[in-house]
């Protein structure tokens, strides 16, 4: 080989070396744009909402009516879920069985549920099947029978799967932290019921709030994928044009909104003395977030523990080998919201994560966000929202929480930049105001004489109930040692 | 079983309660659903649009396989290894999941966790999962990124470097993935068990998740040598998907992954052997935290690749796929013995097995429960689905495929599986066409094969020092 050319081969091989130390740096970034969705009022008051996606064949379809949980009477816990689920247990035309067969014989299942200010009924299915599909949602929604033995059978597969939750740490100290949280208010009881209030419902109850609650003028049908709004529109006269509200009066307003219980426990623990590892969940009530505000908490939440490279992340799982999994979210409660710290560790380092877990948030109250942490954390955010828009249950999901929050759908559009907005100094202002000591509520489920020692130190009105004992039915259930 | 670096974030309180949960199905007889399809023959009409990925081989032995599509300006990179559970060191289960954690903690030009840096900080996403034959690494970044990813790719394929802290940190992390899976989660021992104890040899005995005990033995050391022995250009396979240009893609693998040597030593083998099952046997397993008792019956499936595998696929959706599905409509709505019935097929590069399982309805007993699920398993193997009750399971089926294919990360884990477990990327269109061509005689043939006509290990799962 001559001289030259092994000269230029040397400096090519040198100068590729060169690029492999470090990552080559990003081209220039291209946008997404997300079309704000098309909405149509249907004259009996039927909120009608498109969103077009392309891509494949697939349409999702989601009636939710706008209220859920909250009504459930204090002694009726998990009313608003039953009703929700018996929606797809039988109606005028069909029975249970034959519903279901109907829905997957579609190629999609026919979801029914409540939660916190919804009650829903969705089904995914490929674009041809959609107008068949809306009919068996139009038929659940509007025509269910709430037959007693079907009330039965549901009634005791949930107090059968309340038996798996009571002994998985994690759900138990999460349900706990709720009423922790929220006391006797209409927002701390257990969505899915509780075994004391499942067999007091009646069939009355179902269909009394069914009445009241599923009427065309406080429901949205939401369309998400391959499928135009004029088309859509026109679907939805098909099969819910003909919706009258029911004759009595509509359901009462949402409940106030939810606040911190006064008074009461802040910390407890409920003694599980068979399981291996505890679960320990952080919660704090937020108020109505309006504006701006609403963003700087969702950037909050990122920093702190919005995915793997959080804060509590890097204290509690990267830094310690302390836990598999440690997140934070904020649950909707209306336009309010629930705060949640959630992780679960070995029973012998319980005591070291809660402290791990008061300190970042005291340090999100003290200290600004430096601004390179502040940026990462918000283009996670803005990713984490891109990639659930990018299938029809994702971009419907996304919409309903819009419409139970009380916000525009149109919201979609703005989302982004809304969060690019924030600056450290709202994120801060925010933790300041929101995140005091006062307001955090602590539960642990776990093997108690493992931890309630070092957790009383700081904790001394700390309750502890035995797992057999826990009555989440009242806020006083929490109370005795 | 399917671990992953990351957990998906399951908080106590679901956002939706669905009364009741199971997740199970809850089904139809066969002439309701024969009823429901009135029109009929409905997937023949479901048009499945054809994956048209592209492949090429570099001379290193690298498989690149890649499909352009412009939804989203995001793109997805995935690695998959051909390495799993089931190549674990002797006595150091758990090891090939362990690693798979360890590749983020570091290489030569990576510092720990910089591979967070380079997806969530810009807006991407990264995890990665280890089964008992695959270790799959995927993430999914703006697609402006697309070539920091190849790079970092490349990076920890050919320089992985882990410190001694790094490693003991992590791998307690993994010990507490083994907490929250097994110990703490109420049915986790018994679905660990069930897809493990039942091999009589075959190193998938061993399972994915290993132990506490087996996690302490392993060192930096087994690092170095697992690295060198499988994470090799010619044991990988290295997936996009998205908003890229192929010929600006094709310049950056070979830039980037082109360099990487081919090891001249060859792949270890992997024990395969398993024994015919000549007996049925009994395993019972009691554990603290039991709130209902839980029943399986297992029995040897072929590998993945076997052309029976479509009609078992379909055979488990028909009794357990959905609320109509035989198992729920049986068990869990008409006899009310069990809170969730399924049947699945868990097939692998290697013997799989097919499960029947339920959990027990309060007050049932285990015998009962077993009595009832094997009596609808061969009820399908004693006489023909319908018709609608087929097309019902096969739009299910498909309407699944579709909808996981949504996304660049979905569309690129369905052609790993087909390319890696498969052993042939073109399985991702022919796959369907297969479970489309299954016939009732299919489905029964299949279960009087492996089920019916074969030895099976039954499991019970019941609280200690409590007859429940």
């Amino acid at each position: 080989m001559k001289l030259a050319a092994l000269l230029t081969l040397l400096v090519a091989a040198t100068a590729s070396a060169q690029t492999f130390d470090t990552p080559p740096p990003p081209a220039a970034p291209r946008p997404l744009t997300i079309a704000a969705p098309v909405e149509q009022v249907l004259p009996n008051g039927l909120r009608v909402i498109v969103a077009q996606r392309d891509g494949m064949p697939l349409v999702t379809a989601m009636l939710v009516v706008l209220s859920g949980s909250e009504l459930d009477p204090p002694q009726l816990s998990g009313l608003a879920s039953m009703t929700a689920g018996l929606l797809t247990q039988g109606t005028r035309r069909r029975t249970g069985p034959e519903i279901a067969a109907a829905a997957e014989t579609l190629g999609g299942t026919l979801d029914s549920g409540a939660g916190w200010g919804q009650s829903l009924v969705s089904i995914t299915v490929t674009t041809p099947r959609l107008g068949a599909a809306l009919g068996l949602v139009a038929e659940v929604a509007r025509e269910p029978t709430f037959a007693p033995a079907e009330l039965d059978r549901l009634r005791k597969q949930t107090l059968d799967a309340l038996k798996v939750s009571y002994a998985d740490p994690g759900t138990v100290a999460g349900l706990t932290a709720a009423r922790l949280a929220y006391g006797s208010g209409a927002w701390g009881h257990p969505a899915s019921g509780t075994p004391a209030s499942l067999p007091r419902i009646r069939q009355a109850d179902l269909v009394a709030l069914h009445r009241a609650t599923f009427r065309p003028d406080r429901a949205v049908l939401i369309l998400a994928g391959d499928i135009g709004a004029e088309r859509g529109v026109a679907l939805a006269k098909q099969h819910f044009g003909d919706w009258a509200s029911a004759a009595g009066d509509a359901a009462p307003p949402p409940p106030a909104p939810p606040t911190l219980a006064p008074g009461g426990p802040t910390v407890a623990i409920v003694d599980m003395p068979a399981v291996g590892q505890a679960g320990v969940v952080l919660a704090l009530p937020l108020p109505p977030r309006q504006g701006a505000e609403r963003a700087a908490a969702d950037v909050l939440d990122a920093v702190l523990g919005g995915g793997y490279s959080s804060r509590l992340s890097q204290e509690v799982r990267i830094k310690r080998g302390l836990s598999y999994a440690v997140y934070s979210r904020i649950e909707p409660r209306g336009k309010s919201g629930l705060f949640q710290a959630a992780l679960q560790t070995k029973n012998e380092s319980t005591a070291e994560v809660v402290s791990l877990l008061q300190a970042e948030i005291d340090r999100m109250m003290q200290t600004p966000v430096p601004a390179d942490e502040l940026a990462s954390r918000k283009l996670s955010l803005i990713g984490g929202f891109s990639r659930t828009v990018e299938t029809t249950a994702g971009l419907a999901s996304a919409i309903r929480s819009l419409v139970t929050t009380g916000r525009s759908p149109a919201e979609l559009k703005t989302r982004i930049a809304a969060i690019e907005a924030v600056g450290s100094a709202d994120v801060q202002r925010y933790a300041a105001a929101h995140f005091g000591a006062a307001g955090r509520r602590l539960a642990i489920a776990g093997v108690a004489d493992r931890f309630a020692d070092a957790l009383r130190a700081e904790a001394p009105g700390l309750v502890v109930v035995a797992q057999p004992q826990l009555d989440l039915e009242r806020a006083e259930g929490l109370r005795r040692e | 079983m399917t671990l992953g670096r990351l957990a998906t974030f399951a908080l106590a309180v679901a956002a939706l309660a669905p009364a009741a949960s199971p997740g199970a199905a809850q089904a139809a007889t066969a002439a309701s659903s024969a009823r429901a399809t009135a029109s009929a023959s409905a997937t023949e009409t479901l048009q499945v649009p054809r994956i048209a990925y592209r492949e090429r081989k570099l001379a290193n032995g690298l498989t690149v396989l890649s499909v352009e599509s412009h939804g989203s300006p995001t793109v997805s990179v995935q690695v998959w290894y051909h390495v799993g559970g089931a190549d674990d060191p002797e006595g150091k289960s758990g090891f090939a999941h362990l690693f798979e954690h360890i590749m983020f903690k570091g290489s030569k030009h990576m510092k720990s966790e910089e591979f967070d840096r380079l997806t969530e900080d810009v807006g991407g996403e990264n995890n990665a999962s280890t089964t008992e034959d695959v270790t799959a690494y995927e993430t999914v970044v703006p697609s402006n990124h697309l070539e920091t990813l190849l790079w970092a790719e490349a990076e920890r394929l050919a320089n992985l470097r882990v410190d001694e802290a790094n490693f003991r940190s992590e791998r307690a992390v993994v010990q507490e993935e083994y907490r929250q899976r097994i110990l703490a989660s109420p049915y986790g021992l018994f679905f660990e068990t069930v897809s493990t104890r039942p091999y009589l040899r075959h190193p998938y005995r061993r399972g994915v998740i290993g132990s506490i005990e087996n996690l302490d033995a392993a060192s930096v050391a087994d690092v170095v040598a697992f690295h060198d022995t499988y994470y090799r250009p010619d044991n990988a396979t290295l997936i996009v998907t998205g908003d890229f240009e192929p010929r600006q893609l094709d310049a950056w693998v070979d830039k980037y992954f082109g360099p990487i040597a081919r090891p001249k030593a060859p792949l270890p083998p992997r024990e395969t052997a398993e024994p015919a099952w000549t007996a049925d046997r009994t395993i019972t397993v009691k554990a603290p935290n039991v709130p209902l008792p839980a029943v399986a019956t297992v029995w040897l499936a072929p590998p993945v690749t076997d052309a029976d595998a479509p009609a078992l696929q379909v055979a488990a959706a028909l009794l357990s796929a959905g609320e109509s599905s035989r198992l729920n409509q049986a068990l869990v709505y008409r006899q009310q013995i069990a809170t969730q019935a399924s049947f699945s097929a868990d097939l692998r590069a290697g013997p799989g097995l097919l499960i029947a399982s339920a959990i027990a309805a309060g007050g049932r007993s285990p015998a009962a429960v077993r009595s009832a699920l094997l009596a609808e398993v061969k009820r399908l193997a004693s006489r023909p689905a319908t018709r609608g009750e087929l097309d019902k399971v096969k739009t299910l089926l498909l309407t699944a495929a579709f909808s996981s294919r949504q996304t660049p990360l979905g569309l690129a884990a369905a052609i790993g599986d087909a390319a890696v477990l498969g052993g042939n990327p073109e399985r991702v269109n022919t796959d369907l066409d297969d479970l489309r061509r299954v016939s009732a005689a299919d489905v029964q043939r299949v279960l009087r094969r492996y089920v019916t006509g074969a030895h099976s290990v039954a499991l019970d799962y019941v609280s200690e020092g409590n007859a429940q």
